[in-house]
């Protein structure tokens, strides 16, 4: 049933791609949704609470949906487009797992880098008007075939270890602190009275009775854990944006 | 001192070489035979001091002799196998010393004349000196090792000097003939040295001779070996002294300058074959066999060359011939030595007569560089006539020496070539060898006659009958410049006078027995029956020439036409050249023909077939590599997913 | 059997299947960008959706800096784009080929050969001219000063 409907969603992509004599496209549209669909039933969770399942069908399945519509899309324009609708759709996932932190940080970076891209395309593309480039695509069937190989592979191992992916519950708030849920996890009497050294990068675990993905606990890791990660980031960002100008053309040359 | 005077002989040279090398081209250039000659009178005279001074200090009872010795350094140590860098001068060392040293300073004297303007003024004053310092090397040597180093430096200096002017064609071909030559005999000689360690267990002379008896009962252990021996090293010695199977390259050499000429026959290297033969003197006479060989050579040289010089029209091939033939004279000696009860009046007749050939030798090769100098570099006998008002000095100098060459009474010549008869004659006696000596000495006395002949042949062909120049020479011939005359006296005197102060007195062989390895000589006998017909023999080869070629000129070309055949033999000196060419070049040629053919149609194809197989097998996937951005991620993405199915495809189910 | 996690990793993977399908196939640059954005997207969600199972902030945090190399790429990218549209005057990927063997000559997609459809022209509304037309071509302006500078003429 699965691999049914992926290879419905893989057939509907393949005929949406833009080729010399283009399919009517409906017919990919329509196959991608039932594809699709028919994909998302096999994910249904039946006790579930309704709000959740509808909030990831929204999210889950129009981040999907739109990634479809960016990469068929024969104007760069409305390709841009979707690619920030797939984005906000990926952020709302974010928050759905409790990162509210990353939602609103990927929003803001994304909406530098969309606006920009925006910006380029309108300025580049279209004085170009409607390019055989955007119009034709190259070897078309192996790469969709290739991709939903991949997928299929992690689908079915997904699907296979179905039963270990489970959420670790939060640790009762009761507990006086983190080391001693550590030692509880170890739950061996001879090493109890060895502090928390096993737990690696402690400060990124949230506190008891803290909830995930706060802003507190997320600037506790990333200072914390991460300080040099952090740093290193930041300097190569100063580096990728010394680099961006370096090899942009002067405003001299003419652009 | 004797440590600072034995090295001060080889090394003055080679700091002479070395300056002009670095410095002569650039700064020195027209006075670039000051440092050579100041290099080489250093060392004449150091030699002269050992002669005279060093060397007969150290004389005591027969076989007793302290040699001078300066020690050097561990030149070469492989395994058992010790060959240091010492100098070691005896008897026989101090005389070739003095002779080579006071010759090439002679030479050198005179080239700064006729060289005069050459191009490579710089150059060759660097090569004659560095040749000297290779002789001397040689002959100081302490063991065979070091010889052999010294031994292949002169083969180079020879091959740089007879190619000086490599412009000319011929002038290279003759200098890589006489490398390619004298490598056969090179060869002979590493052979030789080789076989003469692992039968002795040494290769320093002291070592090999100094203990006579256990010298002896090696050799008796095992004749064989040492005939091996001493053939081995008399092949290298037939290759640097140009005898029969090898004699080729030396007339060819005649195409270096004319100085270069007199080097090579009077003082430097073809005595070195000479030298390393005595000197293995002891060797020698425990192989009987190996002396006939060498006297049967001596022989055959003598006549073959003597024959060929007979026609010969070129004036410095004349003499390279008679330097051959004299060369076999010194072998002939040197062979004799197996009929006679004591080898040393051999040895020393031997000796004596190499230090004499050197001067008037020598004296006639600058002698005619000079006739070639103001000729305007024509050689050919042909062509001129005459010389004797237009070169007065020339003339008389070159009679000299061709008396001297000739055997005329009295002079060195005659001395030398004298004892080397009468060594003959003496071993003729000998009952086992006897009528074998007896042939060679015949032949040694018609070859006498026959040197006598072509030598004034060659001197009436020059300096007698009418006036005539050719045109290179412009009509007015110089005479020799002073810097070019006085060696030519200096020369002139002493192959007059050498002979007779030296030879008859019996003082040479005197010294000469202080030698290592050395028997006792007995008292010097005068041999006056073998004097009168050496004297005779020699006046009817001159009377011959001034028959021929003064008198009634017509004649030789009579004789010519009657003996056509033998002539026409003698003229292309027996087609040794032409036969060396059909028996060793031409299968040589083909052989590499062939080799080269197989090289290129056979081993060259296969390479090339084995390099277009990767090609054939790259001609597919090299239609991926179309550059496209987008295909080659393609590739990476199919990468990808392959390990992703692979990794997955071992997941538990 | 579904669980909760697996189907948000099957959406990530469902995103970076669809990216990389975009990055293969489409031949404008910017394009290929975007493509490459949405690949990690699905990457950052998985992050977060580990980082869930595993009630540890340590995914989130990845993530963060899986946005900041994102951020370098988009820059680095976008000059990059520019510079090559500054040689080429276009976007197409295939124009950049140089890698290719010598003799190959430069590809040609079968598609190519075949005329472009030219997108239906759609009229947008045109805001009314408001303001004086400039006038070409400019004519330098000259600025009257007193004295010196008249004198040069």
């Amino acid at each position: 049933m699965t691999l049914f409907t992926l290879a419905l969603v893989a057939i509907g992509i393949w005929l949406q791609i833009p080729r010399s004599r283009n399919w009517p496209r409906w017919i990919g549209m329509t196959a991608v949704i039932l594809g699709g669909i028919g994909q998302f039933l096999c994910l249904r969770i039946p006790e579930s609470p309704l709000v959740n399942e509808l909030l990831f069908w929204l999210f889950g399945g129009g981040a999907l949906f739109f990634g479809v519509l960016m990469v068929t899309g024969r104007k760069p324009v409305y390709c841009a487009l979707w690619f920030a609708m797939a984005t906000l759709s990926t952020c709302c996932l974010f928050l759905q797992q409790s990162a509210p932190y990353l939602a609103a940080a990927t929003i803001i970076v994304y909406a530098g880098a969309i606006v920009v891209t925006f910006v380029f395309v309108i300025m580049l593309a279209q004085q170009a008007g409607a390019t055989a480039y955007d119009q034709r695509s190259r070897q078309p069937g192996l790469a969709v075939v290739a991709a939903f190989v991949l997928l299929g592979a992690i689908l079915t191992v997904l699907n296979q270890s179905s039963s270990k992916l489970i959420a670790v519950t939060p640790p009762p708030a009761s507990a006086p602190s983190s080391d001693v849920a550590a030692a509880e996890e170890a739950d061996a009497p001879a090493e109890s009275d060895k502090p928390a050294v096993e737990v690696a990068n402690s400060l990124s675990h949230p506190r008891p009775g803290e909830s995930l993905g706060t802003l507190h606990g997320t600037g506790r890791s990333l200072f914390g854990d991460y300080l040099y990660a952090v740093e290193l980031a930041g300097t190569l960002l100063l580096i990728a944006s010394v680099g961006a100008i370096v090899i942009a053309p002067r405003r001299g040359q003419g652009t | 001192m004797s440590h600072t005077v034995l090295w001060l002989i080889p090394l003055a040279p080679l700091v002479a070489a070395i300056f002009i090398a670095l410095l002569g081209p650039k700064f020195l250039r027209e006075k670039s035979h000051l440092p050579c000659i100041l290099g080489l009178l250093v060392s004449f005279f150091s030699s002269l001091f050992l002669l005279f001074n060093l060397v007969p200090q150290g004389f005591g009872e027969h076989g007793h002799d302290i040699a001078a010795l300066a020690t050097g350094y561990d030149f070469l140590s492989f395994g058992q196998l010790t060959a240091r860098l010492d100098l070691r001068a005896d008897a026989m060392t101090a005389i070739m010393l003095s002779m080579v040293t006071g010759v090439s300073t002679l030479v050198a004297i005179f080239s700064s004349g006729y060289m005069h303007g050459d191009k490579g003024y710089a150059r060759f004053f660097a090569a004659v000196s560095l040749f000297v310092f290779s002789m001397c090397l040689l002959v100081l040597a302490s063991n065979l090792v070091v010889l052999f180093v010294g031994w292949e430096l002169v083969g180079l200096c020879s091959y740089l000097l007879i190619g000086f002017w490599f412009q000319k064609p011929s002038a290279a071909t003759a200098a890589k003939k006489a490398f390619v030559v004298n490598r056969i005999g090179d060869f002979g000689l590493l052979l030789g040295i080789f076989l003469t360690w692992t039968t002795f267990g040494t290769v320093d002379f002291v070592q090999l001779f100094s203990n006579h008896e256990q010298f002896i009962e090696v050799a008796q252990a095992n004749p064989g070996t040492l005939t091996a021996i001493c053939l081995l090293l008399f092949l290298g010695a037939i290759g640097k002294s140009a005898q029969f199977p090898l004699h080729v390259w030396l007339p060819d050499a005649m195409e270096g300058p004319t100085p270069v000429s007199a080097l090579i026959h009077a003082a430097t290297m073809v005595t070195a074959g000479v030298y390393l033969v005595a000197r293995c003197t002891p060797l020698f006479l425990a192989a009987p066999d190996a002396q006939l060989i060498v006297a049967g050579i001596g022989a055959t040289t003598a006549l073959l060359a003597a024959l060929i010089a007979l026609t010969q029209t070129d004036l410095k091939r004349v003499l390279a011939y008679s330097t051959v033939s004299q060369l076999a004279f010194l072998f002939m000696a040197l062979g004799a030595a197996a009929g006679l009860e004591s080898p040393t009046p051999a040895i020393s007749a031997a000796m004596f007569h190499l230090f004499t050939h050197a001067f008037f030798k020598a004296l006639l090769f600058l002698a005619a560089g000079s006739v070639m100098h103001a000729m305007g570099d024509v050689i050919d006998m042909r062509r001129f006539s005459g010389l004797r008002k237009a070169l007065p000095v020339t003339h008389w100098t070159f009679l000299c020496g061709a008396l001297a060459l000739a055997g005329f009474p009295l002079l060195s010549g005659f001395w030398s070539k004298d004892e080397i008869l009468a060594v003959l004659a003496d071993a003729s006696k000998d009952p086992f060898h006897g009528s074998f000596f007896n042939g060679i000495y015949w032949i040694a006395s018609v070859t006498a006659l026959l040197t006598a002949f072509y030598t004034f042949r060659a001197y009436f062909m020059t300096f007698w009958g009418p006036e005539k120049f050719p045109e290179e020479a412009g009509h007015h011939p110089h005479e020799a410049t002073p810097a070019m005359a006085w060696p030519l006296r200096i020369l002139a005197v002493c192959a007059v006078g050498v002979g007779f102060l030296l030879g008859p007195t019996g003082y040479f062989g005197h010294y000469l027995h202080h030698t290592i390895g050395f028997p006792e000589a007995g008292e010097h006998v005068m041999h006056v029956n073998i004097m009168v017909i050496s004297g005779i023999v020699a006046l009817i080869g001159i009377g011959l020439a001034w028959k021929f070629y003064v008198q009634s000129p017509e004649l030789p070309g009579k004789v010519a036409r009657t003996f056509q055949p033998l002539y026409e033999l003698s003229y292309h000196k027996f087609f040794i050249d032409e036969i060396y060419y059909f028996l060793i070049v031409l299968p040589l040629r083909r052989f590499a023909q062939i080799c080269s053919d197989s090289d290129i149609g056979v081993i060259d194809r296969t390479v090339n077939a084995i390099g277009w197989l990767p090609r054939l097998v790259s001609w597919v996937p090299r239609v991926f590599h179309n550059g496209l951005t987008p295909a080659y991620a393609m590739v990476m993405f199919v990468g990808v997913v392959a390990g992703v199915l692979y990794v997955v495809s071992f997941l538990p189910k | 059997m579904t669980g909760d996690i697996e189907r948000y990793l099957a959406v990530a993977a469902g995103l970076f299947a669809i990216g990389a399908i975009g990055f293969l196939t489409r031949r404008n640059l910017i394009l290929l960008f975007l493509s490459v954005e949405l690949m990690m997207h699905g990457v950052g969600l998985t992050f977060v959706t580990f980082s869930r199972m595993h009630f540890t902030l340590e995914g989130q945090a990845m993530t963060v800096f899986s946005l900041t190399v994102a951020a370098c790429e988009a820059g680095l990218a976008l000059a990059l784009i520019l510079a090559l549209f500054h040689i080429s005057r276009s976007l197409d990927v295939e124009l950049w080929s140089d890698l290719r063997e010598p003799d190959l000559s430069i590809p040609i997609s079968p598609s190519d050969l075949d005329p472009v459809t030219p997108p239906e022209e759609q009229e947008f509304p045109k805001l009314t001219p408001a303001g004086r037309a400039p006038v070409f071509p400019r004519k330098p302006v000259v600025i009257k000063t007193s004295g010196s500078m008249s004198r040069k003429v």
